[in-house]
């Protein structure tokens, strides 16, 4: 169990620290601090979206030990001591993920603004499953609502990426 | 007779460096990187957290708000009501100005706006909300326009009554001689529901004072309108305020509107001081409403043997909710823009829009056309079959044709719809399938279509709709584009940088744009009835070319050409030299040029500032009757959907299989991005015919103010869609552009009611089509054979 | 949305949470997901004091197959665990399937079975399948352990048998004689759909006879329930749609459907009527799926 100290008011508050694309942070929370408000409003990572709050949207979608969850039903300190992946942490040194490029080859994305979970959930997938079929893909990112694309071009680009992905192996 | 002048197949050999182009969207890094800040995602030092305070009940008089026990907690900073706000009263037409930044002296709706509160943190805001009392005199309410209209029934306005806030009766022609003359005629009535636009970033707002000014990043669809309505709100010049909107997560009308957060962000962070963030929770939206009216339209066509339209009367009852806002226009929208589609002289409308003590209703993609779409192709339908006729070969027959005035008094130029309606059933293979599919399975077809942006501002106005700017810099290697234009996700600031490239002849990759920002960028009227591509893009066109302009007269200064053995040097025309790419040449001997840069950086040393400005007003458009301005247009659009459903029988459950799409949008300045907008209209289409309805239990509550019960498509229910161009050219379009956002999203709902009525055999008249209501129409229909057969 | 402030425990067994559960009594709940519990708190249905955290207790993350007891699935193991296990493609995979229907991808990542158990909320998708096989649960609590079959877990909506400082560990799947199974889900959308009804069957063959037969409805009773009439009837008799389409009406006369906003309970008795012979069709023809 996470360490605490007691605040004036009789307020636990917990030392955690969590792995937040590769980095450690080690922060106060109180219980009741959500993920997605702890990488949104205490780590400045608001590629994170929030929305509908119940699990219905899949906007705040993150990597929790590399599976996908809405942050907003994680409580932050049963994430002390694990591995979150955000929007933030998919490039590297500069190098978009093969993922984020064939959303930009296919401007998949419109308002944007459920972008960031459906990289997220894709991502899981092609982790878990890099040669997905169209059906997979689109079960995969079945908890993200986007109301603008109609999911096509986002299904195309994720379909492309993993066959880029296989590509690349296979050279 | 003179031959008809055709803009069809216009475009077919046109090679343009940038438009015509699926260039990459100028917003996608931050959008796949995360980096990319909405509203909500923006911090301020200060910065104290706000929430609207909501009534609970639906109809009642207000006898006090009792804050103390809120204000006594740690961390509450400000709590207003309507006594320490300005009393003005707002809306879209100064007839109907009806609501107030907060309520007054009584509730009108079950959420509707009594006042805000701010403090320190969201956790303290929410527990001192949960504080404040509100003790109420509770009046009886009425939830449907049926009970507003009822004799004796509460008045919800004293302005407005019976209820009714915009009554609308128009008559074109003369329908009592063309009923004379019908050998058909055909009643039908059906209902469309209420629904939200669905958009998944919920409202938010940032407001703070500088001295006499007042900054506020929104998440809204139109800088200018905000800053005109707070400016006039809070009895401000306009200059005083300055709107930023942050990247808009979409808005489809329903950001629009004053929302409440705008204005009180402003009041609360005046009172403060401070910087205050006013947001919504996402169920907020569905109070906060301004989306699509719930319908009741009754069409009466008659038509000639061939199926030929020679009139159509149409009743249409709308539930307006408890304020205007928008719904006027939604009203006269409502049967505005039929005599577009079709084309026929006797046309009757009457409209009722009825106040209720519900969330307002206002704007919501296709603005006040998907439901009366919905029910005239439904009813298009029904008469096609009474009289033996294919419903393709129907709409074909009445299908309105380029270069024509519609009887309501618009000039419709290029217009393909017959050529969309062709093409759509070639694709879907609709001869192969119509009247042959086993039951259970049907295809339907339905036809729509849009203004190109209004043809007049919201208030009354004589300023240019889209004014731009572009600006070069000083050495020549980058240019920015000011414009105030929106991109709400439906990509106009791709779409306008590749336009200002082409006019300019300079590379899309060295323009940034520079827009929604009332402060740096120029006046534009903002994202609504799908007018950015062309009106803002006008205004950018024109900017463009004002540089090119410049630039080849800086040119022809510096460009010698050898001429009978000599050289002439500095004595071209600008008419002699093209731009293109970057690079300026002479047209007759293009290997002699040189780069738009150096030409650039030697007209600043000459002339200080290399800018370049274009600006748009549509000039004055249509008739003279009552509400003639609602439906102008420079252009309009017109686009058929076919659909293929699956039906299971026994539970009503609908699959939509395959739908197809034909858009007539003029010149495609981006095809990725247009197909991008028919994809996501198709998918809010089918939710709204088969899933979506705003549901309220007996207080006036929203039953499903949420994405669990609220039930958008997600990427397991969307069909396969193909959707397809008719390659036209409109004359009043930049380059001959037309619309394609709103105006995709009109023909769905009843494409897709047809191709259920195709495969059960009975139409339902209510939408949405849930397996429920299509199990028990079966089940009816079913009883009556059996009845009928005994 | 905010959750109000708690207390948060997070226990090293399962013994210490139950011993933690006693202490705060009623002001305490455990957690497990957080699906269900955390949106109740955000909507303020409920406020507990206390949270005791359970998901991530190892003992009960288990799902093995133990001869001659069953397949034993820890009440911490989460929808898309059961979804992926390989003891339950080859012995039940229409448990997997079932896990499979719940929700969407993020929720199934997080929920867990015990917890879709313990909410006890009508339409859960999990009890119809698990009952139908004659799932057994044990039961942990302060003063000791016990054993029953799942079916008397439930009393009302929200409401099980459950003590304040009891838990479910483990549900047992009992080595049967079911011959197939599965589960049929009628949600209004694709994906991320409550249960308008939801049909659970498993039948026992022998050749063409119905040798046995459960029926398991959900969403259309206060609580999950067997449509004891409909298996009745079948047993004995030969196999064939008609035999069960007759079923299906019979067990439509079981339920005690609710009218509600996603279906009235005429519409949810008809649809029991059809998803009840399809289910029998189903594990008849297609085994456990």
């Amino acid at each position: 169990m996470a360490e605490f100290i007691v605040d004036k008011d009789g307020i636990k508050r917990y030392l955690v620290t969590i792995t937040v694309n590769g980095i450690k942070y080690t922060k106060m929370v109180k219980a009741n601090s959500l993920l997605v408000n702890f990488l949104r409003e205490d780590l400045d990572l608001t590629g994170t979206k929030k929305a509908c709050e119940q699990g219905d949207c899949g906007a705040c979608t993150v990597l929790l030990d590399g599976k996908p969850v809405n942050s907003c039903m994680v409580l932050t300190i049963s994430v002390d001591g694990r591995e979150v992946t955000t929007v933030e942490g998919l490039a590297s040194n500069g190098k978009l993920d093969i993922l984020q490029e064939k959303f930009i080859e296919h401007s998949a994305p419109q308002c944007g603004y459920c972008a960031p979970g459906i990289l997220m959930s894709a991502k899981a997938l092609l982790m878990r499953n890099p040669n997905p079929t169209e059906l997979e893909v689109r079960e995969a990112i079945a908890g993200n609502l986007c109301r603008c694309t109609g999911y096509v071009h986002y299904v195309q680009a994720i379909l492309d990426a993993a066959a880029a992905n296989q590509e690349r192996k296979d050279g | 007779m003179a031959k008809e002048f055709s803009y069809l197949n216009f475009n077919r050999n046109k090679e343009y460096s940038y438009i015509g182009k699926s260039l990459k969207r100028t917003d996608i890094l931050d959008k796949v990187t995360g980096r990319g800040k909405f509203t909500a995602d923006l911090k301020f030092s200060n910065m104290l957290y706000g929430k609207l305070i909501r009534s609970t009940e639906a109809h009642a008089r207000i006898i006090k708000i009792d804050t103390s026990e809120a204000e006594k907690l740690p961390g509450v900073r400000a709590i207003i009501t309507a006594k320490d706000v300005p009393s003005i009263k707002y809306g879209l037409s100064p007839a109907r100005y009806d609501e107030t930044i907060f309520c007054i002296d009584k509730v009108r709706y079950y959420g509707d706006k009594i006042g805000a509160i701010c403090a320190v943190d969201e956790e303290t805001l929410y527990k001192a909300l949960k504080l404040i009392k509100v003790e109420y005199e509770v009046l009886p309410a009425v939830f449907t326009p049926a009970e507003a209209a009822k004799e004796g029934a509460p008045q919800i306005f004293e302005e407005y009554p019976g209820n009714i806030n915009t009554e609308i009766h128009l008559e074109f022609g003369d329908v009592e001689k063309a009923k004379k003359e019908a050998y058909y005629i055909r009643t039908d009535r059906l209902q469309g529901q209420r629904t939200v636009h669905g958009f998944i970033e919920p409202h938010c707002s940032i407001a703070y004072w500088e001295g006499k000014r007042v900054t506020i990043h929104s998440a809204h669809q139109s800088a200018h309108y905000l800053q005109h309505h707070i400016a006039r709100i809070f009895n401000m010049k306009e200059g005083d305020v300055r709107v930023i909107l942050p990247y808009i997560g979409a808005g489809f009308g329903g950001k629009l509107d004053v929302s409440g957060l705008d204005v009180a962000a402003v009041a609360l962070s005046k009172i403060t001081g401070q910087p205050v963030k006013m947001f919504f929770d996402l169920e907020e939206v569905w109070y906060n409403g301004r989306a699509r009216h719930g319908m009741d339209m009754k069409y009466t066509t008659g038509v000639t043997k061939e199926g030929k339209i020679l009139f159509v009367e149409s009743e249409i009852i709308l539930d307006g909710g408890a304020y205007t806002g928008l719904g006027v226009a939604s009203s006269y929208y409502a049967g505005a823009l039929l005599t577009v589609l079709y084309d026929f002289d006797n046309y009757r409308f009457d409209a009722y829009r009825y106040v209720t003590n519900l969330p307002p209703c206002g704007a919501q993609r296709g603005h006040g056309q998907p439901h009366p779409r919905y029910a005239f192709e439904s009813h298009l339908d029904h008469i096609a079959e009474d009289l033996g006729i294919d419903p393709i070969d129907i709409r074909l027959l009445n299908a309105r044709r380029a270069n024509t005035v519609t009887p309501n008094g618009y000039e419709v130029k290029a217009y393909y719809l017959k050529e969309a309606n062709e093409m759509a059933r070639d694709v879907s293979g609709w001869k192969e399938k119509k009247g042959k599919l086993p039951k259970g399975r049907g295809i339907g077809v339905g036809n729509g279509g849009f203004v190109t942006g209004a043809g007049y501002c919201m208030y009354r106005t004589d300023l240019p709709h889209s004014i731009a700017m572009i600006k070069v810099y000083d050495d020549g290697t980058h240019a920015v584009v000011y414009t105030n234009a929106v991109d709400i996700g439906q990509g106009s600031d791709t779409v306008l940088t590749q336009m200002a490239a082409q006019a300019m002849g300079y590379p899309y990759e060295d323009i940034t744009i520079c827009t929604r920002d009332t402060d740096l960028s120029t006046l534009d009227f903002g994202a609504y009835a799908s007018r950015q591509t062309l009106m803002a893009g006008w205004a950018v066109k024109r900017a463009g070319e004002d540089v090119k302009r410049k630039i080849l007269a800086q040119a022809a200064e510096m460009l010698k050409v050898k001429e009978d053995g000599g050289y002439r040097f500095g004595k071209l025309t600008p008419e002699e030299l093209e731009c293109e790419e970057g690079i300026v040449y002479v047209k007759q001997e293009p290997a002699v040029n040189i780069t738009f840069a150096e030409v650039a950086r030697a007209y600043f040393v000459k002339h200080g500032v290399l800018i370049g400005r274009g600006y748009y007003h549509p000039g004055k458009l249509g008739g003279t009757h009552k509400g003639a301005a609602v439906g102008t247009s420079p252009a309009y659009s017109s686009a058929t959907q076919i659909a293929e459903v699956e039906v299971d029988m026994e539970t009503g459950l609908t699959k939509v299989v395959g739908t197809w799409d034909v858009h007539d949008s003029g010149f495609v300045v981006n095809p990725q991005l247009l197909h991008g907008q028919v994809h996501g209209a198709f998918s809010m289409g089918i939710g709204e015919t088969i899933w979506e309805k705003v549901i309220f239990d007996e207080k006036g509550r929203v039953l499903n103010g949420n994405f669990a019960e609220y039930r958008l498509p997600t990427a397991l229910d969307m069909p396969y869609v193909e959707s397809l161009v008719v390659d036209t050219f409109e004359p009043n379009g930049p380059w001959g552009v037309k619309e394609v956002g709103e105006g995709a999203t009109t023909p769905t709902l009843g494409c897709v009611a047809n191709a259920v009525y195709d495969a059960i055999g009975v139409r339902i008249s209510e939408l949405p089509l849930t397996p429920e209501k299509i199990w028990r129409a079966l089940k009816e229909a079913e009883g009556a054979k059996e009845k009928g057969g005994k | 949305m905010y959750l109000p402030d708690f207390e948060y425990f997070t226990p090293n067994s399962v013994e210490e949470a139950c011993r933690l559960l006693s202490q705060y009594g009623s002001k305490a709940v455990a957690i497990a997901g957080g699906t269900d519990i955390l949106v109740k708190m955000k909507k303020e249905v409920m406020a507990p004091e206390v949270l005791v955290s359970i998901g991530h207790l190892s003992e009960l993350k288990k799902i093995e197959y133990v001869p001659g007891k069953g397949v034993v699935i820890g009440a911490g193991v989460t929808h898309n665990e059961v979804m992926n296990s390989k003891i339950l493609h080859e012995k039940y995979l229409s448990v997997s399937e079932a896990a499979h229907q719940m929700a969407n991808n993020q929720v199934r990542n997080l929920g867990t079975i015990g917890g879709n158990i313990c909410n006890a909320v009508p339409s859960a998708d999990m009890p119809p399948i698990l009952i139908a096989l004659d799932t057994t649960v044990k039961i942990v609590g302060a003063k000791g352990e016990r054993t029953m079959p799942l079916e008397n877990v439930f009393k009302g909506p929200n409401q099980t048998v459950l003590e304040n400082d009891e838990l479910i560990t483990e549900f047992v799947i009992p080595d049967g004689n079911f011959t197939g199974s599965t589960y049929i889900k009628f949600g209004l959308r694709a994906s991320g759909a409550l249960a308008v009804v939801g049909v659970a069957a498993s039948v026992q063959m022998e050749g063409d006879i119905v040798k046995d037969a459960r029926i398991v409805l959900g969403a259309v009773s206060p609580v999950p329930v067997r449509a004891k009439e409909a298996e009745n009837f079948l047993r004995g008799k030969k196999a064939g749609e008609e035999l069960f389409a007759e079923a299906g009406v019979i067990a439509s006369g079981e339920c005690r459907p609710i009218s509600d906003i996603r279906g009235s309970a005429e519409y949810r008795r008809d649809m029991v009527r059809v998803f009840t012979r399809r289910a029998l069709l189903k594990a008849v023809n297609e085994g456990h799926v």
